[in-house]
């Protein structure tokens, strides 16, 4: 796979940055889903309200999270479902492979599963002669063009249709022009085809419903609903999070999870499975199989810093409202999940504390990724808790620690403090260029490639203090009594809270 | 498999009580946040509102509506569109309300095989290849213009997904306003009236995964008609 090439997100953010359909392609792709939800939330009103409710069910099931999945699990028993669960990713792929064997598989239909992604089932499948068939019709451009999805909603998001056409082209044995209608028309024919022949139909999880052991689906293209009606076995992958309460409670995600990605009211199709076909059902999977997943997220629970991520509802509007997303797409984070929400869960699923940095660095912390999160998941937050970890771990640059040893020493006195700036003032001279600092070297080195650094101002806000004490001063013992009480109180809450976490 | 899975069961949901830092939950947690904030599950809409929420949401959507007086009205609509799309494979579900009404009159060049469980046909096989597909929708929703279809014996999966074009058939009074009232229908329903699998349909099946470019039919029916009784 491509992005493996190269190994650090510095490197592969530069080679996304020079291809210029991908910048233009994310760009616009991610502002038609954002625009999409910012209108649909408009539109729906009341948002932070919705959003504030979601996350309160989230909360809720995840510290509950044994009961629920027990209550799940049990009515998916009852309904005849084959439950299993896997810790890890070689379980899960096992687990799969072994039902495969036993049905005597040759061929599976899967829908996008984010999950299936982050296990690499296809390869595993594949590695026992078993042909697996992404259906989505993303998802099926990028396995033929062997690569990872891009985002999590529009997987080829940095394919062009020039490119498209030359893929299905080979699968066709015949020149398919490069239009969007004889495009899909070809694949609409093809994974026809696919769907009947299949003897496995594969599918990942949006929600699973506790109190009667369901899954419910979201697609707009029909291949979940192939995929869950023609084939005779039925094998979905779920994160263990996955869970809500009741099938009231889907009204909020419902509403929420749609209009978060896409923009839509709801998805074409939302589909509840509740087991097997029944006796006298002419379609449906005769046999339906459960894998529930860990995978690293059980390390999230019981972390003050980091349980929430599992209220995620994999959206993407965290992607969408990204500014680092937005300039080098999915591929540059190197990981099944890409944005905001991929740069802290890569490192939360895997514990490799040495890929931490790199990815938790690839952010801005700018908070655009919260507001946008339809469960109010404080994915900025995460990401100085990441760095905060790795810096306790002992794992950073030698240049890094003396920097921030300098900046202890400098700052712990007001009086270095004072000379540092004076000093600085009058080395500046030497750099100065049209007004603005321009040089590459030492720690400017990585700041100036792509900007100039402004000169530190004649008089800084030190030097004009004590003026602007006075000043406040005299506007105090002028306020109304009600504000000077009100600001009073602020003040002294603020103290209290400012104990907190520094 | 299973006795195998039963034992790695204990050990994950233990995992997950040790990690919450408690012992496993026994009881069912009070649950104060269950559903939609109360204010909206106030929201309702007078029955012609519905009606024109639904058909504004559906055709926004890509769908098709029409409004007809009875289910007579609705049979010779489709019959005048089979003649139009010089349709001749139809599969239509095996509910009471199409039964009192006699199709092969209506479309005498056209195939009718009825979905159910004697049925000598390979179902699935004949709804693939069906040029036309005719269903009775269980509930409409008005807020998201979704209608719902859910499985049985009479009742297959594949009629509503597996032919180029569906009509379903929706009676006014089966339309609410807010999706939480047609989930409501499934919230503590015994396992033995559960149906394997409740579809909610709201337009034809679309793409946008080629360049941003809107596909309509990728998989499902490219054109879907909702045809409102009453």
């Amino acid at each position: 796979m491509r992005p493996a090439e190269s190994n650090t997100v510095r490197e592969r953010a530069r080679q996304a940055l020079s291809d210029e359909f991908l910048r233009n392609a994310v760009k616009f792709t991610t502002e038609r889903l954002r625009a999409g939800k910012q209108t649909a939330s408009e539109e729906h009103g009341n948002w932070e309200a919705w959003r504030e409710r979601a996350r309160q069910i989230r909360l809720h099931t995840i510290a509950h999270l044994d009961y629920y999945l027990q209550e799940f699990v049990e009515n998916a028993r009852a309904n005849g479902v084959h439950v299993h669960f896997a810790d890890t990713a070689e379980e899960a792929a096992a687990l799969t492979l072994e039902i495969a064997r036993l049905r005597g598989a040759r061929t599976v239909v899967k829908s996008k599963s984010m999950v299936s992604e982050e296990l690499h089932i296809n390869q595993a499948l594949e590695a026992e002669g078993v042909e697996a068939v992404e259906t989505d019709l993303g998802e099926y451009i990028i396995q033929l063009a062997n690569e990872p999805p891009s985002h999590i909603i529009i997987p080829a998001i940095h394919k062009n249709r020039h490119q498209i056409a030359e893929l299905l082209s080979r699968e066709a044995g015949e020149e398919l022009p490069p239009d969007t209608t004889a495009l899909a028309g070809f694949v609409r024919k093809k994974l026809r085809e696919k769907f009947l022949e299949a003897d496995i139909g594969m599918t990942g999880c949006n929600f699973a419903i506790a109190e009667s052991g369901s899954i419910v689906l979201f697609e707009n293209e029909g291949n979940a609903r192939m995929v869950t009606t023609v084939p005779k076995t039925q094998i979905t992958l779920m994160g263990m999070e996955r869970i809500i309460p009741t099938w009231d409670d889907l009204e909020v995600m419902a509403t929420l999870l749609p209009r978060s990605a896409t923009g839509q009211k709801l998805t074409v199709y939302m589909s509840g499975i509740s087991g097997p076909r029944r006796a006298e059902d002419r379609d449906g999977p005769e046999q339906m199989h459960l894998i529930i997943v860990d995978n690293g997220r059980s390390l999230q629970l019981g972390d003050p810093h980091f349980q929430e991520l599992l209220n995620c509802i994999r959206c993407g509007a965290c992607l969408n409202a990204c500014p680092v997303y937005r300039h080098i797409g999915g591929h540059a984070y190197g990981s099944t999940y890409s944005g905001p929400i991929g740069a802290v869960l890569k490192p939360a699923l895997n514990k490799n504390v040495a890929e931490w940095d790199d990815i938790a660095n690839a952010s801005s912390l700018c908070g655009a990724c919260y507001e946008a999160c339809p469960v109010k998941i404080p994915l900025h937050d995460m990401l100085v808790y990441l760095r905060q970890r790795k810096v306790e771990l002992g794992e950073r640059s030698q240049e890094e620690s003396a920097g921030m040893k300098g900046f202890r020493y400098v700052m712990s006195s007001h009086k270095r403090y004072g000379r540092a700036l004076r000093w600085g003032r009058i080395m500046q001279k030497l750099l100065l260029r049209d007004g603005v600092i321009k040089a590459r070297i030492g720690p400017l080195k990585g700041w100036n490639q792509q900007r100039h650094l402004s000169p530190l101002p004649k008089k800084s806000f030190r030097d004009g203090w004590q003026a602007l004490e006075r000043e406040m001063q005299q506007e105090r013992a002028e306020m109304d009594e009600l504000v000077r009480e009100r600001l009073e109180h602020y003040r002294q809450k603020q103290e209290k809270g400012g104990k907190g976490d520094e | 498999m299973s006795e195998e899975s039963r034992n790695k069961q204990e050990r994950f949901l233990q995992k997950i009580a040790d990690r919450l830092g408690r012992p496993r939950l026994t009881e069912k947690p009070a649950h104060p946040y269950k559903g939609a904030p109360p204010d909206w599950q106030r929201f309702s809409l007078g029955q012609e509102e519905r009606i024109a929420l639904f058909s504004e949401n559906w055709q926004k959507a890509g769908g098709h509506v029409v409004r007809l007086p009875d289910l007579e009205e609705a049979k010779r609509f489709i019959a005048e569109k089979v003649k139009e799309l010089g349709a001749h494979a139809i599969i239509r579900q095996n509910q009471p309300e199409l039964n009192a009404l006699d199709w092969e009159q209506a479309m005498p060049e056209a195939r009718i095989v009825v979905w159910h469980s004697d049925q000598q046909e390979d179902v699935l096989r004949y709804a693939a290849g069906a040029d036309i597909g005719i269903a009775m929708a269980e509930y409409g929703v008005a807020y998201t213009g979704s209608l719902v279809c859910t499985s049985s014996g009479d009742r297959g999966r594949s009629v509503t997904l597996l032919p180029a074009v569906v009509m379903a058939i929706l009676p006014a009074e089966r339309i609410s306003t807010r999706l939480g009232e047609v989930l409501a229908h499934f919230h503590g329903r015994p396992r033995e009236q559960f149906p394997a699998g409740i579809h909610f349909i709201s337009g034809p099946s679309r793409s946008a995964d080629i360049e941003n470019d809107l596909t309509i039919g990728v998989h499902g029916p490219g054109v879907v008609f909702a045809l409102i009784v009453g």
